[in-house]
């Protein structure tokens, strides 16, 4: 939701709209999963890994980074292309 | 165009993130789940630093310590009971609330509520076997008792307020995954709990497969395959124990027999897992000369645990053990003066009554020569994600009518269709205060006077106390029948089928300090033949009680390391009896070359089900496939459920009738032998081996055959254990196979000041993100026992504390 916003406001062009969004939910995420992961020498990433059959706990890890990041991307996107839908129509009605 | 645009561009955001926060078929909603802030990653606890905590309970009395051993036991230290028992609620919510609420749904038929209606057979068996009507009657009995009802109320305070601290965040993981939350304990939970426990002990019953049995092959036969006592036995009461009570007169057996009800379900072979081993020794055996006493429970194993070990130290009590999540107490331990264990008796208290319906809508049964009206209840099964189903069951005076059609659940196999059921578990009771006296027992009368409260699971308790008095006693609350009343369906319209009264408690078999200086039990028979009350007509086979009594009467001067390796004694009476039988029987020359190499190893065999034996694997499929050979052409016919003799009744026809008429099979135009089974039995068993294993190598050793592991108790993959490399098997005294055995292993020196030794596969911590989730098994595995931290105060410096938790109102 915030990525939607955000871009929907300042996103300067499409491609950048989905990346930025992306990776700072990819990185933050990552992160913060470390950051709680590593005290933890990873025990419940490789069981919940094995759970979930991805069995390695640092694809787990990137997949919580892709899938989130995944999410902002679209969500920032759409945010941008929102907003262009939104100034078009007002130039067409300008034009109109 | 722009407009279907930017519709698009507001929906797509949206869908997506309902998508991954909804949970679907059997995957946790994905975003939600993954999310470092909320999801699974907030359950990865620090490995490496522990915290000293405070907490706030509004209803503590006064303050409550909390100590922490370095395998995360904790030890209560409270200046009342009622906050001794809040704090173990608190605790045990700490460290196992999802285990908890899982079992107390699982008990009271509310697991469609979680999952879907996947679940819906699992949760109206609990309904129609009388699971909540059994709990709600239990309460009642519970709530009447003064001290059992403050401490079921604190019990349930704790685990509430411990909830009230939860956010989304640090949810247990299995809330995560299956994605719903933690409600409010109440006190019916906690009988539920205990319910649950009689239904894993005290649930058998065969008397649909042996009516069924008794009508296909006439009373003769059923007397001779199914004796009502075993050709061997080393019983509970050793024989030749006087009965020093005059015994109420038995209620006469009417003259009627039944017929039975038939289903369309296949027979399953008599399950031998749930039973236990308990034994004490007196000072005159010990090397201390202080009694030393020894159990092992043997269950399920699961992670997390069934078992949490808990101190509890207050004003009148301190107690050592371990306890059931969801129940207060210490249920099997010790204290300064004596120690206390059960091991099932499993007493025939479940019977069916076949009922007579005066027509379909079933509102009155025939009874006594009258109609008698029924009671409907009606259970409402919640299901996620589809409407209620509201379940009609029928209430008789003997109990609930379960099925009127058979449902497709394996666990309901040996339910007859129709009848009613009467169960121990059905009526009041008041267990915990059996526990209650236990923990702050002194002596031998205190431990009388604690077994006067129980009810069921009925358990053999044996007993120990530092004044050198050993005893044990099949005890619990048995209904006073005539001689096998039970052992097949009985008549639901004749009174004289009834439960006529009640066993007095003071006349359970019981023995103290018996002249061979030593006590046992591993579910054989409770006595010999001469004890005039019926409490069952079947037992566990006699093997492990043999091989304990055995070894118990050959030992003197024993130590803590004596009875600890005994416990994890791997020799086989059954290979010790049947191997010189077998062998000879084998026809060598029709062997192929595995077949040869795997005979080999069996005439070397030292009998015992040790990890690293290829023997004990050839053996366990041949007698296996051999008792198959004999009994299933006869015993397993579509549309008649049965089952097959006891083992002890097998080994006896092996050893005294080689030309019985069941070794030919009857399918078959040619009479079989008991040389021809023997022979196809040992063959099968190498082939299937090397079916699965290719010829002789290490992998038919018998740990890779028995693959011992520890699974999740919801079976969720990744959270269990790896397969365990041990030995050990049902007819030893390491009662292990698959994922059922020595739950929990306890060894207590009684003395000046008590040693308890003890280990429970798996760790206190019900979190698999903690390194306390399954830290014990490794020892547990290598046979070994730790010493158990048996504090005087809470500053004692005895041991190792990692953490404390002070809790103050």
């Amino acid at each position: 939701m915030i990525s939607f916003a955000t871009c929907g406001i300042i996103g300067k062009t499409g491609k950048i709209a989905f990346w930025q969004s992306f990776l700072a939910i990819f990185l933050l995420w990552i992160g913060y999963a470390l950051f709680k992961s590593l005290p933890n020498d990873n025990l419940l990433a490789s069981r919940v890994a094995v759970m979930t059959g991805v069995k390695i706990w640092w694809i787990l890890l990137l997949l919580t980074g892709i899938l989130s990041g995944l999410v902002a991307g679209i969500s920032g996107y759409c945010g941008y292309q929102f907003r262009m839908a939104m100034l078009a129509k007002k130039t067409d009605e300008k034009i109109a | 165009m722009n407009k279907i645009k930017a519709f698009l561009c507001v929906v797509v955001p949206i869908a997506l993130a309902f998508l991954f926060n909804t949970k679907l078929g059997n995957t946790p909603p994905l975003l939600k789940f993954l999310n470092p802030f909320m999801g699974f990653w907030q359950n990865a606890e620090n490995n490496h630093f522990m915290f000293n905590h405070k907490a706030k309970i509004k209803g503590a009395i006064d303050k409550i310590e909390i100590v922490f051993d370095d395998r995360m036991i904790p030890h209560i230290f409270a200046q009342n009971d009622h906050d001794l028992y809040l704090a173990q609620g608190y605790v045990t919510a700490m460290h196992r609330l999802w285990q908890m609420d899982f079992q107390t749904r699982f008990a009271a038929g509310r697991i469609s509520e979680v999952v879907g209606d996947k679940a819906i057979e699992v949760d109206r068996y609990q309904r129609r076997m009388g699971m909540v009507y059994g709990a709600e009657n239990s309460l009642k009995g519970m709530m009447a008792d003064p001290k059992a009802k403050e401490m079921i109320l604190a019990y349930t305070e704790g685990i509430n307020a411990y909830i009230k601290t939860l956010s989304k965040a640090n949810y247990p993981l299995e809330y995560k995954i299956l994605d719903f939350k933690p409600e409010d304990w109440t006190p019916v939970k906690c009988a539920l709990l205990l319910k649950q426990m009689s239904a894993v002990l005290a649930m058998g019953s065969d008397e649909f497969y042996m009516t069924n049995i008794l009508k296909k092959f006439g009373p003769e036969v059923t007397k001779d395959l199914f004796p009502d006592y075993p050709f061997r036995e080393d019983p509970i009461i050793p024989v030749g124990t006087k009965w020093d009570f005059t015994p109420l007169p038995i209620p006469k057996t009417p003259e009627s027999f039944t017929q039975a009800q038939t289903g369309d379900v296949k027979t399953t072979e008599k399950r031998e897992g749930i039973g236990s081993n308990n034994w004490a020794l007196s000072g005159s055996k010990t090397a201390s000369g202080y009694p030393i006493l020894a159990n092992d429970p043997h269950l399920d194993l699961t992670l997390p645990s069934i078992w949490y070990q808990i101190q509890l130290h207050a004003p009148g009590v301190n107690t050592y053990g371990v306890s059931l999540p969801g129940a207060p107490g210490v249920i099997i331990g010790f204290n300064q003066k004596i120690a206390w264990g059960v091991t099932n008796v499993a007493a025939d208290v479940l019977d069916f009554y076949e009922i007579k319906f005066k027509d379909s809508s079933h509102n009155e049964y025939w009874y006594n020569n009258k109609w008698n009206a029924t009671n409907k209840k009606l259970e409402v099964i919640k299901i996620r994600g589809a409407k209620d189903e509201i379940d009609t069951v029928f209430y008789t005076h003997h109990g609930p009518v379960v099925y009127f059609q058979k449902p497709k659940y394996s666990r309901a196999n040996n339910v007859p269709v129709g009848d009613a059921l009467r169960w121990i578990a059905h009526d009041q009771s008041n267990e915990l205060m059996t526990f209650y006296y236990l923990n702050r027992g002194k002596n031998y009368a205190d431990y009388r006077k604690a077994l006067t409260f129980y009810t069921a699971p009925a358990q053999n308790f044996v007993f120990a106390s530092v004044d050198n008095d050993i005893a044990i006693t099949p005890n619990g609350k048995f209904p006073l029948k005539w001689k096998d009343q039970g052992k097949f369906i009985l008549d639901g319209t004749d009174p004289a089928y009834d439960w006529q009264g009640w066993i007095p408690a003071a006349q359970n078999p019981t023995v103290k300090n018996p002249a061979r200086g030593f006590v046992s039990s591993a579910n054989q028979s409770s006595t010999d033949t001469t004890y005039p009350y019926y409490i069952n007509w079947e037992f566990s086979p006699y093997e492990r009680g043999k091989r304990i009594n055995d070894r118990l009467g050959a030992m003197s001067k024993a130590t803590m390391d004596s009875i600890r390796l005994m416990q994890t004694d791997n020799y086989s009476i059954l290979a010790q009896n049947l191997v010189p039988a077998l062998l000879p029987l084998l026809n060598t020359e029709q062997l192929n070359a595995t077949q040869k190499e795997a005979l080999s190893y069996v005439n070397k065999w030292n009998k015992r089900y040790d990890a690293n034996q290829i023997a004990a694997s050839v053996f366990e499929i041949w007698t296996k496939r051999l008792t198959f050979d004999i009994w299933g052409d006869e015993f397993e016919v579509k549309g008649i459920p049965m089952r097959y003799p006891s083992r002890d009744r097998t080994v006896e026809m092996i050893l005294k009738e080689p030309n019985a008429p069941w070794y030919d099979n009857i399918h078959t135009s040619k009479k079989e032998t008991l040389t021809d089974l023997v022979n196809e039995a040992f063959k099968y068993s190498c082939d299937s081996l090397e079916r699965r294993f290719g010829p002789i190598n290490k992998d038919w050793n018998w740990a890779n055959v028995k693959q011992s592991n520890v699974p999740h108790l919801a079976k969720i993959p990744g959270f269990g254990s790896k397969v365990l490399q041990i030995g050990g098997a049902k007819s030893t005294i390491n009662a292990l196979s698959e994922t059922n055995g020595p739950s929990w292993r306890m060894v207590i020196e009684l003395g000046k000041n008590p040693k308890g030794h003890g280990v429970y596969p798996g760790g206190q911590s019900g979190n698999p993100g903690s390194k306390f989730y399954d830290n014990m098994i490794d020892t547990w595995a290598n046979g070994q026992l730790y010493d158990l931290f048996y504090m005087q105060s809470a500053d004692d410096k005895s041991g190792t504390v990692i953490s404390r938790l002070k809790i103050s109102k």
